[in-house]
């Protein structure tokens, strides 16, 4: 029997799980979708009024992003937080199945399971919408010109998908979500109790100290020194994405690796 | 290799009656100022129960933790079966049926739970397990959380029986049983004793374990204070009432028709072991009681 990893087993402690964490989950999923749908409705522009309807729902971006990082930043920070409890981190601990295995179900159910279905939960209420305005499009008319039509609506992804800039963007802040889970996934371990707001202050805390010590730091390097342009200006931010990049996706594997071992040391 | 070593380890420690457990200068505490066990060091085998006795915060249950892996020792080593149990190894996880004293269940049906759980344990017998749960008067069908504080203890027991693990760990199992299924648990448990298996159950309430027990380990200032078979102190004590103390005696209480008293078995006299008078008689006794059992 290998004592570290076995897909069996994996595959296994993954259904166990489901069985406390899914019904959780899905309502906290549910919440979502009203939350959006309550969102688009409240939003969607009154079709007479508008030309172009990407310009009226780039409310949709903010709300991608709000309701998002509150809903996987909630998820990770519930998962572990059943250790806190005594009697639940007695029969979790118990379960005959390795600490890197239990780990490993954690990463899976709230950097990939919840990222995922939150990305297609909010494609498909978006695309719904988008849709619906679409096909209403011909009933309305534009400064009373009958022949005139409005531009039809996009959806979020297809925004993305179809701007270069966008895109690009896109790619280099993909690691982030991963970053917001591992962080308060770390925190659910962590903390046996207030997990969520513990873990916050925590990232506030740490944050501001590091912003402080990188700012006073350069301002100390650079005093006395002047910025000399160079033509580079593409380069520059390409470089800075390519930075920020490497640096969250380092940073999302040193919380997990932090996240295992306190895991590994969880006593009850 | 060292996956094919740890199977036959574990193999020999099934079909030996050896010292399944290894406690070697143990020393453990919630804080480094606070010691709960200070150089402790014994043996358990397998084929036995063994009953844990202690005082309220003498480590009763820290030392079933200790040796469920819950919590980690501060020095000394801690063998189960060869492993070390701050490992949590799967392979000695599944050998370990642990009744803990405050447990969780999740909301779901008896059969959901099984169903998610117990493939888990390559041995896990369904047959043994509904046979437990019809002597212990649950339904199948029941919803865990619609179930009574004992309902779910008998059920957690039932369900860590039919796991067939090799070593039995229950922290005040009779808590919170009426007295039909404290009758019924302990039919169960003597049932479940098998030569390979070893069980340790922790508890205050000595009467109900009385006639289950075979060998009585006591817990006390930081160290084991006694670990002897129901035999062997039957053979060297003797529990008596008694009309008048006299020099023999180590311990007596006073009684409604005298003194119940423990004494040396100078005359290999047969006695029933009190449980409850040498609990009472080895903490206020200790250092009388020592030599008798070194």
């Amino acid at each position: 029997m290998n004592n570290t990893f076995n897909i069996n087993r994996f595959g296994l402690l993954l259904k166990r799980q489901w069985l406390d964490f899914g019904k959780i989950y899905l309502i906290s999923l549910l919440v979502v979708a009203g939350v959006l749908i309550g969102f688009y409705f409240w939003n969607t522009p009154s079709l007479i009024k508008y030309k172009n309807f990407n310009n009226v729902m780039q409310f949709r971006y903010g709300l991608f992003l709000t309701l998002g990082f509150i809903f996987i930043s909630v998820v990770a920070s519930s998962y572990f937080a059943l250790l806190g409890q005594k009697a639940r981190a007695t029969l979790e601990l118990m379960t005959p199945a390795s600490t890197f295995e239990k780990f490993l179900g954690g990463v899976f159910y709230t950097a990939i399971i919840s990222v995922a279905t939150y990305l297609v939960l909010f494609y498909v209420i978006d695309l719904s919408f988008v849709k619906y305005i679409n096909a209403h499009l011909t009933e309305f008319k534009l400064d009373g010109d009958n022949n005139s039509l409005v531009k039809p609506a996009e959806s979020i992804t297809a925004d993305i998908l179809n701007d270069e800039n966008h895109l690009k963007y896109f790619l280099h802040f993909i690691a982030v979500p991963f970053l917001i889970t591992s962080i308060f996934l770390l925190g659910s371990v962590y903390f046996n109790r207030f997990h969520y707001i513990k873990t916050a202050i925590s990232v506030m805390i740490f944050s501001g100290v590091a912003t402080y010590v990188t700012y006073k730091t350069a301002s100390i390097l650079t005093q006395g020194l002047v910025y000399v342009h160079h033509e580079g200006n593409q380069n520059n931010r390409d470089s800075t994405l390519l930075f920020i990049l490497l640096i969250t996706s380092a940073l999302t594997l040193i919380f997990w690796t932090i996240a295992y071992i306190r895991l590994k040391e969880k006593e009850v | 290799m060292e996956v094919i070593k740890t199977n036959y380890t574990l193999v020999y420690y099934l079909t030996n009656t050896v010292g399944m457990i290894k406690i070697n200068n143990l020393n453990f505490g919630y804080s480094k100022h606070k010691p709960l066990f200070k150089n402790m060091s014994m043996q358990l085998s397998n084929g036995h129960i063994y009953g844990l006795l202690g005082k309220n915060g003498a480590g009763k249950s820290s030392l079933l933790k200790n040796l469920a892996g819950l919590v980690y020792a501060q020095s000394g080593t801690l063998e189960v079966m060869g492993f070390t149990p701050a490992k949590r190894q799967p392979a000695l996880l599944e050998q370990i049926c642990f009744i803990p004293e405050e447990f969780y269940l999740p909301s779901v049906k008896i059969d959901s739970y099984v169903k998610a759980n117990a493939p888990f344990y390559k041995n896990f017998n369904h047959s043994y397990f509904f046979e437990l749960l019809k002597e212990f008067d649950i339904p199948a069908n029941n919803k865990l959380i619609d179930m009574s504080y004992g309902q779910k203890k008998k059920f957690i027991i039932a369900f860590g029986l039919a796991t067939e693990a090799k070593l039995v760990i229950m922290d005040e199992p009779t808590n919170g049983l009426d007295i039909p299924s404290k009758a019924q648990f302990r039919k169960i448990m003597a049932s479940a004793l098998t030569d390979d298996r070893c069980i340790i159950i922790s508890t205050h309430q000595v009467r109900d374990l009385d006639n289950l027990i075979d060998t009585v380990i006591m817990l006390d200032e930081n160290d084991v204070a006694l670990k002897a078979s129901v035999e062997e102190i039957t053979n060297k004590l003797t529990f008596k009432k008694v009309k008048e103390l006299d020099e023999s005696i180590i311990y007596a209480e006073p009684s409604l028709s005298g003194y119940n008293a423990v004494m040396p078995n100078y005359h290999n006299e047969d006695s029933k072991l009190d449980m409850e008078l040498l609990f009472n008689a080895i903490l206020a006794e200790k250092i009388k009681f020592k030599p008798l059992f070194n």
